[in-house]
């Protein structure tokens, strides 16, 4: 194990950031996300500052995947000046607090001149996006 | 950054560079060469459909001003509760709480010290009461001993005087000698099995009941003083 001085450490963390991505949990066959607040350097299923949410790619019995959010937490961390990844970007959109992400709009756009009406709505409504928002009563 | 971590690279003269890339299996370097298959290839990049790219270009831009302007939100947001907690209406009163609780703390303790303070003088006070009653006991003590110790040597002075005026003097000392030898008390002892050395007068008992297992001679001796006929020598004689 090496530690490095305060001159190295405050060199090497000058850089980095704070960053609300998806660390991948769960088994084989079975993926699961917490949404983290967590230093860009670190490993991106290692350590966290904070967890402000959860993913699960997998449908449950009603045919939901949920998406569990932290607004305040989020709010709080953001103007701390966390970045945001794709993935958090698109679900936010996706809760309605933030605009719609461009991709998710362009990839709707691109199928619909391919396919029909029809290929374009299973397409947004396909994906069932149960969204659980917490915020603070106050 | 880049700077500052540069001298890791530094080597002594004579060892090879250090080493900050791994060979993974399947991975090319920069210097292998391209294989056989690609020789003809040229990368081409995807293609853009320029109304589609100005379009997602205007709402890049869109989407990214409204993220700034909610990032900037946030930011505010996050240095007013700052602000607040540091010195906020709630962080003032909150001071005046804490203050108030200090003086109040202090106050107590102050009350607290004064009392242990009364109580450990008054328990010191008796102690000292204590310690004096204790010494004047002692000396009291001491000086009936010494009185005691007083009278009984001047009672034994007293007795060693009644005693020396029945002492052997030379004046006396013939009348002395001739009233011993007169009396019929015997000096002598002996020790047997029986007995324990005792004195003349208490061995006639044992004697008697030893006489059956031990037959002795008992014999008077006559102390005869110093003088003319015994050439200057006291002796005794059967």
């Amino acid at each position: 194990m090496v530690q490095l001085t305060i001159v190295l450490y405050k060199a090497y963390h000058q850089f980095s950031h704070l960053t609300i991505r998806l660390a991948l949990g769960g088994c084989t066959k079975w993926p699961f996300y917490h949404i983290v607040a967590s230093l860009n350097k670190c490993p991106k299923d290692g350590h966290f500052m904070e967890q402000l949410g959860s993913y699960h790619p997998v449908s449950n019995s009603y045919g939901k995947k949920l998406i569990a959010l932290n607004l305040d937490q989020i709010w709080h961390c953001t103007g701390c000046g966390a970045h945001l990844s794709k993935p958090v970007e698109k679900f936010l959109g996706l809760s309605g607090y933030f605009p719609q992400h461009l991709t998710v709009v362009t990839n709707a756009e691109r199928f619909s001149k391919t396919d029909t009406e029809a290929t374009e709505t299973r397409e947004l409504t396909s994906v069932n996006i149960a969204v659980g928002i917490r915020l603070k009563s106050s | 950054m880049l700077r500052a971590l540069s001298t890791l690279g530094a080597r002594p003269l004579g060892r090879p560079p250090a080493q900050f890339l791994l060979l993974a299996r399947g991975r090319k370097t920069r210097h292998d060469p391209p294989a056989k298959s690609k020789i003809g290839r040229v990368a081409t990049p995807p293609a853009v459909d320029p109304a589609e790219l100005f379009v997602l270009t205007e709402r890049y831009r869109q989407y990214r001003q409204t993220v700034r302007a909610l990032r900037k939100e946030f930011v505010t947001e996050v240095r007013r509760k700052v602000h607040e907690a540091r010195a906020g209406v709630l962080a003032e009163r909150k001071a005046l709480q804490d203050a108030a609780e200090h003086r109040e703390l202090m106050a107590w303790n102050k009350a607290e010290n004064q009392r242990l303070h009364e109580l450990r003088m008054a328990r010191l006070r008796q102690e000292a009461r204590e310690q004096e009653r204790r010494q004047a006991e002692e000396a009291a003590r001491e000086a009936g001993e010494a009185e005691a110790w007083a009278q009984l040597k001047k009672r034994e002075v007293l007795q060693l005087q009644e005693d020396a005026k029945d002492f052997i003097t030379r004046e006396n000392l013939e009348a002395r000698v001739e009233e011993a030898l007169d009396s019929p008390k015997s000096y002598n002892w002996r020790r047997d099995r029986h007995t324990r050395g005792h004195s003349g007068l208490c061995l006639w008992a044992s004697q008697i009941a030893s006489s059956f297992l031990y037959v002795g001679t008992f014999v008077h001796l006559r102390y005869i003083p110093p003088g003319p006929q015994t050439q200057g020598r006291g002796h005794f004689q059967q």
